[in-house]
């Protein structure tokens, strides 16, 4: 009987994913535990393990890499020795909203989750221990990374209680000889192959992630940046006069939020061959922690008051700093805002980070010369650079959305 | 030594053990068997049904009731070069003779630089059971594994009863020779020849991958029903029969452990300084690199047994409960 592989379903929201690649060819023999192909969904680039045995088939008719797969559709099959395998794949389960996703298609979720599990789920997972305490690793596990050179410090547990197994440090030590110097033809390798000395660090579940995501992002994307400067007086003037104070990005997440809405050009994804209108604006705003960059989402940002969103924002701050974070606050999010302004930057060129369509980026905040009504006066300036994929989005959408932006700073309402 | 294989001859636990007893006191005339109850009755528990009749009242002999008396005098008799037996019936009342056991009988071959040998079987049920309430449900493994000099067997299958028994009835040391309720009437393959089995080899009763069960007494049947569970869950247990307590097989259960990586030892008697505490430490000094997670015990209720059925199970660890915990400790 052919096990069916199917697109698993890697978060409470997720109700498809992009297959990126497989990581077997039809015709491999396929053990459990061996990484069988890479999904994308909203977080990350996602390395998915076989659950079973067999041999791969993939169908003629079914998905191939780029395509967006519903979850619980299945992409291929394995097979067992000799076993002929199904001509075609069947047509997936209909994508009717989570719940009803959840209905339509119970057996094949159900499928996905005996079948498949995501290992880079351990870069979204609340298990990361709390900072400061040492990181809890089974004395097995120890041991083993000492034998394969895994340096474990910087991993996080897969372990119920957070703990380091034996099978994160085997995930660990292949995931570095797959980064390492062997030469990969697929374009898939993160790093220079030149031969360096230096004390060497696996990278995290987190870290892999975001080189893997940004590194999709830089190949296949053709970003276009957009610069403008913002005269931020009145709005600093408002934030002055509100209690309890927002934070600068609460106002600009509101007003992005309204600028999409009016520009719905710039809350597109490209997925294989199509653009896909995203419905709703869920704004993620990037988080710098000490285990690398994290993005919480503010979902629907468009419908929530400032002051809503800066209860929002500082509570998903706090818990991305404390490392509580979980995966479902963190999908999802149609556009990013970054914000470099509190480290002094004045203007940057942000990364898009995939599927999305555009980022923004903001620099800091600062009193400059500047010519008003005439005059040369002081004024509080912000230059925000507006990065998008110029596959999906032209230069006159983009100009359009930054100038609603401009006039929503320059303007601002209370709320 | 014989294989535990089915031979096609089923009998009881306790007819395994009295099988050794007869064969050993055809052998040797110098064994005899003191207790109460023990001689025409045929002991509470059958252990002695039968012998009376064949071997008379010299070498079965009934006792009053007082134990240090009979076991103090088992103490002189061992020295003089026979081999007594002292049937417990409910190895509870073993306490009332605890100073001639730990003081006396423990230590005469220490103190005669080996010169008196000190060949005691000193057996009797164990554990919770039937209602037998808090004076006659105790288990009581750890007092004797704690004091230098005492052989401890546990057997939990008629094979192992009569393997053991037999080794024990050639045993120069003093053997503790401890029977769960539970175990009596259970059956199964017993060869009809003699044989014995080794003191401190233990058996691995199921061979399993991802996590090890040490089971003491009642708790290796409860341990094999839970295994049977999990194999359906996709979890993979093994489970280890230490059969001896002291000596205790420590190479069997590291062995198990470094494959594994995860322990749990199960018994019912009380978890302080009890033998899961042992076991635990000793892995973690000699396997300490191979543990994926901490030892974890499972043991009876901390407390005196109850009368009432309910509440008796309750104190005991059950199939389920077994189960869930290496649920737990597979998941770590």
């Amino acid at each position: 009987m052919a096990i069916d592989v199917v697109m698993p379903r890697l978060g409470w929201t997720m109700e498809e994913g992009t297959l990126v690649d497989w990581l077997k060819s039809p015709g491999d023999a396929v053990a459990a535990g061996d990484l069988l192909f890479t999904v994308e969904s909203d977080k990350a680039l996602n390395e998915i393990e076989s659950m079973d045995t067999g041999t791969l088939h993939i169908p003629s008719n079914a998905p191939t890499t780029g395509d967006v797969v519903p979850v619980g559709a299945v992409i291929g099959y394995l097979l067992a020795d000799g076993e002929q395998g199904p001509a075609e794949v069947p047509p997936p389960p209909a994508v009717t909203g989570a719940s009803g996703a959840a209905a339509s298609s119970a057996t094949a979720t159900a499928t996905a989750t005996a079948t498949a599990t995501a290992t880079a789920e351990a870069a979204a997972s609340t298990s990361s221990p709390t900072p400061g305490k040492s990181v809890p690793i089974s004395p097995r596990a120890r041991k083993l990374a000492k034998e394969l050179g895994v340096h474990w410090e910087s991993l996080s547990g897969s372990g119920s209680t957070g703990r380091i197994t034996e099978d994160d440090i085997r995930t660990a030590a292949q995931n570095a000889a797959a980064a390492g110097p062997a030469p990969q033809s697929d374009g898939g390798q993160l790093a220079s192959t030149e031969s360096i000395t230096g004390e060497r660090t696996p990278m995290s579940p987190l870290r892999r992630a975001i080189a893997e995501r940004l590194s999709l992002s830089h190949r296949d994307g053709a970003p276009v940046t957009l610069t403008a400067e913002l005269d931020a007086t009145d709005l600093v003037e408002l934030r002055e006069r509100t209690k309890p104070r927002p934070a600068f990005n609460d106002y600009l997440i509101r007003y992005v939020a309204t600028a999409l809405d009016r520009h719905p050009a710039l809350n597109t994804s490209l997925s294989g061959a199509d653009v896909v209108q995203r419905e709703g604006i869920h704004i993620g705003f990037a988080v710098d922690t000490d285990k690398g960059l994290l993005v919480p989402v503010i979902r629907d940002a468009d419908g929530k008051s400032v002051e809503q969103i800066a209860r929002e924002s500082s509570a998903l701050s706090g818990r991305a700093l404390r490392g509580e974070l979980t995966g479902d606050k963190m999908t999802g999010g149609t556009f990013t805002i970054t914000n470099l302004g509190a480290a002094g930057i004045d203007a940057f060129t942000p990364i898009v980070n995939p599927p999305q369509g555009a980022i923004l980026g903001v620099g800091r905040i600062a009193q400059r010369p500047a010519v008003h009504d005439g005059q040369i006066v002081v004024r509080w300036l912000c230059v925000v650079s507006l990065t998008f994929d110029h596959r999906i989005v032209d230069g006159g959408p983009a100009a359009r959305f930054l100038a609603t932006l401009r006039q929503m700073v320059e303007a601002p309402a209370s709320s | 030594m014989a294989s535990p294989e089915k031979v096609g001859r089923e009998i009881t636990y306790t007819e395994a053990a009295r099988e050794a007893l007869t064969s050993a006191m055809e052998r040797d005339s110098t064994i005899f068997v003191l207790g109460e109850g023990i001689g025409e009755r045929g002991g509470n528990f059958n252990t002695t049904k039968g012998l009376y009749e064949r071997f008379g009242p010299r070498r079965l002999r009934d006792t009053p009731i007082c134990e240090r008396g009979f076991v103090g005098l088992c103490t002189g008799a061992a020295m003089t070069g026979t081999r007594p037996i002292v049937d417990f019936m409910f190895i509870d009342f073993i306490l009332d003779a605890v100073g001639e056991l730990t003081n006396q009988i423990a230590k005469i071959q220490y103190m005669t630089s080996g010169r008196l040998k000190m060949p005691v079987l000193l057996r009797g049920c164990v554990g919770v059971g039937g209602g037998a309430a808090t004076h006659h449900s105790g288990s009581y493994f750890p007092f004797f594994v704690n004091v230098p000099g005492f052989r401890v067997v546990v057997p939990t299958t008629p094979y192992d009863a009569k393997g053991l028994l037999a080794t024990a009835l050639r045993c120069d040391d003093p053997v503790l020779f401890l029977e769960h309720k539970s175990l009596l009437n259970v059956r199964g393959d017993v060869p009809d020849e003699d044989y014995s089995i080794p003191f401190g080899q233990a058996r691995v009763c199921r061979e399993g991958t991802h996590v090890t069960i040490v089971g003491v007494g009642p708790l290796v049947p409860k341990s094999l029903a839970a295994a049977a569970t999990l194999a359906s869950e996709g979890v993979s247990v093994e489970v280890i029969d230490p059969r001896t307590l002291a000596p205790l097989d420590m190479e069997t259960i590291l062995t198990s452990v470094g494959k594994t990586g995860k322990l749990l030892v199960a018994d019912e008697s009380f978890g302080p300084c009890g033998i899961g505490a042992e076991i635990a430490a000793q892995v973690m000094d000699q396997g300490f690199d191979d543990l994926a997670a901490p030892v974890r015990r499972l043991n009876g209720v901390h407390t005196p047994t109850p009368y009432s059925p309910p509440l008796e199970a309750a104190v005991v660890p059950s199939v389920d409960q077994v189960a869930a915990a290496v649920r737990e400790l597979a998941a770590e």
